[in-house]
């Protein structure tokens, strides 16, 4: 649950930035400290692994067919740059100071097991070749690659995976979270032989939630001494991983570059082959979005992110894009949405009345504020779980602004008359709800409704609390309603946050308090069912009676990713995939390539005031109607 | 006793003098001419910036809604049950000569947000739109957040002040009038609570709780009443000094007496010098906390609020040049007035002999 939570609130976090730019906090680290150590051997004495033998009858597959997504025109070389806010306080990825805005780059220079293909969603190999699955509903055994190599050479094999559970287990990595993750919900990882291991998860699952749940990631283990010094020893030593590219160079407070392996041993594998293409990233400390983007016009930057309206309407416009030096693209995606919204808390005695909770969802003018303070930008959220591809239900539409159903609704409750000031009252009480949130700049948005709300007679006084004292307000369910978005997972979420066993108390996701044994009874046979279909029919009906509750009013989601770059990146036929979040992120996806030519062209014509032609793509593979 | 404290401000022929004097410093004057103006005018502000209409002529009946409980749509004929919107109600009017409605001046609410079909807002100012210094962010007009933010924080200001003063001054003047260990003991209790960092307390409550009006007043209390007992403990000390306290002494005068009839009289004319600054200060403090949304919960209209506003949407001028230019105007007219009554107080009209 607390996992579920800390997910749920980092990705609101990165939800709420997207239009607004975040600010890193000014903190510069020890900069005496921060000496780069690439050497990548510390340990003599490797920890070595007990094998056991492998259970007969595993059913070993993989997944060779999905088509190719990255472009066969793809070159290696060039540097990339792009911009950060702040320089990162460590190199580590987990113990103090390591979960900043930097961590995602550091993260991904290690590879999992499998991973999923952006276009078709099914599961892939990575540095796993096969995959079976365990009678018991809980362990998956994988075949390792051979191929696969740190990125200082060294062969990557089933004693590594085994170094993971012990290291994160370790106390000398001052890391709770990961502490208890590797204890409580991964239980166990088996060694069979050098390239065969088995990973056992905590609790039964469906087969694609077990690999997406329970996947591991390999540990150098002869990299990491792990002692009382470990987290201060390791702050600024580069670690050898599986992807392409590893921490080669820093400059105290300025940036942080990323080398591209020589031969890596992935350029010839089918989902890994002409992916992660520059040969150098260097990513910039630059500690404003405004002084960034003035680089980016430079060409000093490659790639800029315009998802912010402010950046796309007002400042990605002008001579260079004019000019055509700098292409822009939309880029529709389609992928699970974080849950933006009201929450309605039906253990409050106003919102406990069904016939109030709908009459207020057809009381919020959403579109009106798509279509004004959102600039037209974002689009209708439909229902908790949107975007989720077949587990979405399509047929649900959300309740519109509608003032005569809103009234019908509201009579019906309780609430006929209206007092001095136009609102509601019923038994001398004022049909008045407190909306806490927690984003400063959400507050146009807030206000937009609450004057609309006014209409039907509804008075909604805006409640701005901190991040923390508002999640504490919504966990403890001292809210009415709350004003956020939990953020995503791979399948609807149907237990933590509308199950009876979770309502009417502190600490839990149910925020809504919903508690009907119905319901109760669906959620249990969802969890239980392992079978997709099963589980997608299950999930349709459980929308079907989220919506029917009225306990969450849908508002808006961003369906896509916009980005200016310059003419020299290339990107493949398609720009992207189904899922893409950062089209231009190069160690994620890594689909574009520098085109060096192009580049020297382009600076060329730049200063001799030549043009070409405007590229503005609209990519609408993936919109969903 | 009430009728000695009354006496205190009884018009005697020395504060006829400095009320001359004042007016004689024309800045001074004129800008308390205009403060007063602008006060007055913001006690009826409801008349003046108001998307309530100011009369409404309705089949032979007439209706004041300003001050009144809410008149829905139905009312006039319209097809809502909501409050009327009075300025599609007079272009529904229109031609009708039976049926009238006058409008404020400005005729929004600092509430209300209003959108244009064809535009994004902020709208910059429009004479057409009677949005004279266009809007915000949320499509609200300047200028009605600007009269209520102005109404607002005149008024946190001078609530501010009464109570600053008056935990200032008895406190103050009881350390002077007592000494010893009293004011030894005040003395280090005012020393250590003048360094607990304010703003740091107001982070911090704003983060609970929401703040009101009277908890920011409160806070700001708790943390502002320091400043004017140094002043007041200065002057009793040396106002108890003088023989003529000795001779009321002497005479069998009570300290309350003393106190209320002697030393307050001749105290208070460091009081009203610093009153005008006190004024710019909480207003400065107010806007500040809700610069920085520490302030009053939103949509209070706020100049602080609008400061942010306007500095985080620089291609929107209006803005900021609306909020900075009232804020200097009313800082300039306080301070006017201060630097004045510190004139007309001054006991020595000339530094020099001539």
């Amino acid at each position: 649950m607390k996992r579920a939570l800390f997910l749920a609130l980092s990705l609101f976090l990165v939800s709420c930035s997207q239009d607004d730019a975040p600010q890193a906090p000014g903190q510069i680290p020890d900069t005496d400290a921060a000496e780069l150590t690439l050497q990548s051997r510390f340990v003599e004495e490797l920890p070595t692994y007990e094998s056991l033998p492998l259970p007969a009858g595993l059913e070993w597959v993989t997944n060779v067919e999905d088509p190719v997504w990255s472009s066969p025109e793809a070159t290696l070389g060039g540097t990339f740059n792009i911009s950060v806010l702040s320089f990162p306080l460590t190199l580590r990825t987990v113990g103090p100071d390591s979960n900043d805005s930097f961590s995602a780059y550091k993260r991904y220079t290690n590879l999992g097991l499998v991973s999923i293909h952006p276009n078709t969603l099914n599961f892939i190999p990575q540095l796993a070749t096969h995959w079976a699955f365990g009678p018991d509903g809980k362990t998956v055994y994988y075949r390792l690659d051979p191929d696969a190599r740190w990125s200082d050479g060294e062969l990557v094999t089933a004693d590594d995976y085994l170094f993971t559970i012990d290291f994160m287990r370790s106390e000398h990595i001052v890391a709770p979270w990961y502490n208890n993750h590797y204890t409580n919900q991964i239980v166990s990882v088996i060694k069979y032989d050098d390239y065969t291991i088995s990973v056992e998860g905590a609790t039964a699952k469906p087969k694609e939630e077990l690999l997406y749940e329970y996947g591991l990631n390999p540990t150098p283990r002869h990299f990491h001494k792990l002692d009382a010094n470990w987290v201060q020893d390791y702050s600024w030593r580069s670690e050898p991983g599986t992807g392409a590219y590893r921490i080669s160079r820093i400059e105290k407070g300025q940036f942080v570059e990323f080398g591209r392996q020589e031969d890596w041993w992935g350029n010839g594998k089918r989902y890994l082959a002409k992916r992660f293409n520059p040969d150098t990233v260097r990513v910039t400390v630059i500690r404003d979005m405004n002084v960034a983007w003035e680089y980016f016009l430079r060409g000093e930057i490659d790639a800029f992110p315009v998802l912010m309206p402010r950046f796309w309407h007002e400042k990605a416009q002008g001579e260079p894009f004019d000019n055509g030096y700098i292409n822009r693209i939309k880029f529709y995606t389609d992928t699970p949405q974080p849950s933006a919204g009201l929450w309605l808390n039906t253990d409050d005695p106003i919102l406990a009345d069904r016939n109030v909770r709908l009459g207020l969802a057809h009381a919020m003018n959403i579109d009106l504020l798509l279509s004004t303070v959102l600039r037209g930008d974002y689009e209708r959220l439909k229902t908790h779980h949107d975007g989720y591809w077949d587990y979405s239900n399509p047929n649900i539409q959300p309740r519109e602004f509608d003032l005569q159903k809103a009234d019908e609704y509201l009579d019906a409750s309780g609430f006929p008359n209206r007092g001095p000031d136009g609102i509601r009252m019923r038994d001398g009480q004022r049909l008045a709800l407190r909306v806490v949130y927690s984003t400063q700049e959400h507050t146009p948005r807030l206000v937009l409704l609450r004057e609309e709300a006014k209409k039907a007679g509804i008075e909604l006084n805006l409640q701005l609390l901190d991040s923390s004292a508002a999640f504490k307000q919504i966990l403890e369910k001292q809210h009415q309603v709350a004003w956020m978005a939990w953020g995503i997972g791979l399948t609807p979420r149907f237990w933590q946050h509308y199950h009876s066993e979770n309502a009417h108390k502190p600490q839990t996701n149910n925020i809504t308090n919903t508690d009907d044994p119905q319901m109760d009874a669906l959620i249990m046979e969802y969890r239980a069912a392992t079978d997709r279909e099963t589980r997608v029919r299950l999930a349709h009906q459980l929308e079907q009676m989220v919506h029917e509750s009225g306990v969450f009013i849908p508002t808006y989601k961003v369906p896509y990713t916009r980005e200016a770059y310059w003419r020299w990146l290339r990107l493949p036929e398609h720009y992207a995939s189904r899922t893409t979040e950062a089209i231009f992120n190069p160690m994620v996806e890594g689909l574009f390539w520098i085109d060096e030519e192009i580049k020297a062209e382009t600076l060329a014509a730049k200063d001799r005031g030549d043009t070409f032609e405007v590229v503005n793509i609209a990519d609408t593979t993936w919109r969903i109607e | 006793m009430g009728n000695e404290a009354m006496k205190i401000f009884r018009l005697n022929p020395q504060t006829k003098k400095q009320w001359k004097r004042f007016r004689s410093i024309k800045r001074g004057y004129y800008s308390l001419l205009g403060i007063t103006v602008l006060l007055a005018m913001s006690l009826v502000a409801e008349l003046l910036v108001n998307n309530r209409a100011v009369a409404v002529r309705y089949d032979g009946n007439l209706y004041f809604p300003t001050y009144s409980a809410f008149i829905p749509g139905t009312e006039f004929g319209l097809g809502y049950e909501y409050e009327t919107n009075y300025r599609e109600l007079k272009t529904h009017f229109k031609g009708q000569s039976a049926n009238w409605v006058l409008l404020s001046p400005v005729p929004y609410s600092a509430f209300e947000t209003n959108f244009q079909l064809d535009a994004f807002p902020p709208y910059s100012p429009s004479f057409e739109n009677k949005h004279f210094l266009g809007t915000d962010v949320s499509g609200r007009d300047i200028l009605a957040r600007l009269v209520y933010g102005f109404r607002l924080a005149m008024g946190f200001s001078v609530i501010l002040l009464a109570c600053n003063y008056i935990l200032g001054i008895a406190i103050g003047c009881a350390m002077g009038f007592w000494g010893g260990v009293f004011d030894l003991l005040f003395q280090r209790l005012i020393e250590i609570w003048s360094n607990v960092p304010f703003l740091y307390v107001i982070m911090i409550v704003a983060s609970v709780v929401v703040p009101t009006f009277w908890t920011l007043v409160t806070v700001m209390v708790i943390f502002g009443w320091m400043g004017m007992t140094w002043y007041m403990r200065t002057i009793t000390y040396k106002e108890k000094a003088r023989e003529y306290v000795a001779a009321a002494h002497a005479l069998g005068a009570s300290n309350t007496r003393i106190i209320f009839r002697h030393i307050l009289p001749n105290s208070i004319s460091i009081v009203v010098t610093f009153i005008p600054f006190s004024v710019a200060a909480g207003v400065t403090a107010l806007t500040a906390l809700d610069y920085l949304g520490f302030g009053l919960p939103p949509p209070t209209p706020s100049w602080g609020e609008l400061l942010a506003q306007g500095t985080a949407n620089l291609q929107a001028p209006w803005i900021v040049t609306s909020v900075v230019a009232a804020m200097t105007l009313v800082l300039l007219m306080v301070a006017y007035i201060g630097e004045a009554i510190r004139e007309a107080f001054d006991p020595k009209k000339f530094t020099f002999y001539e």
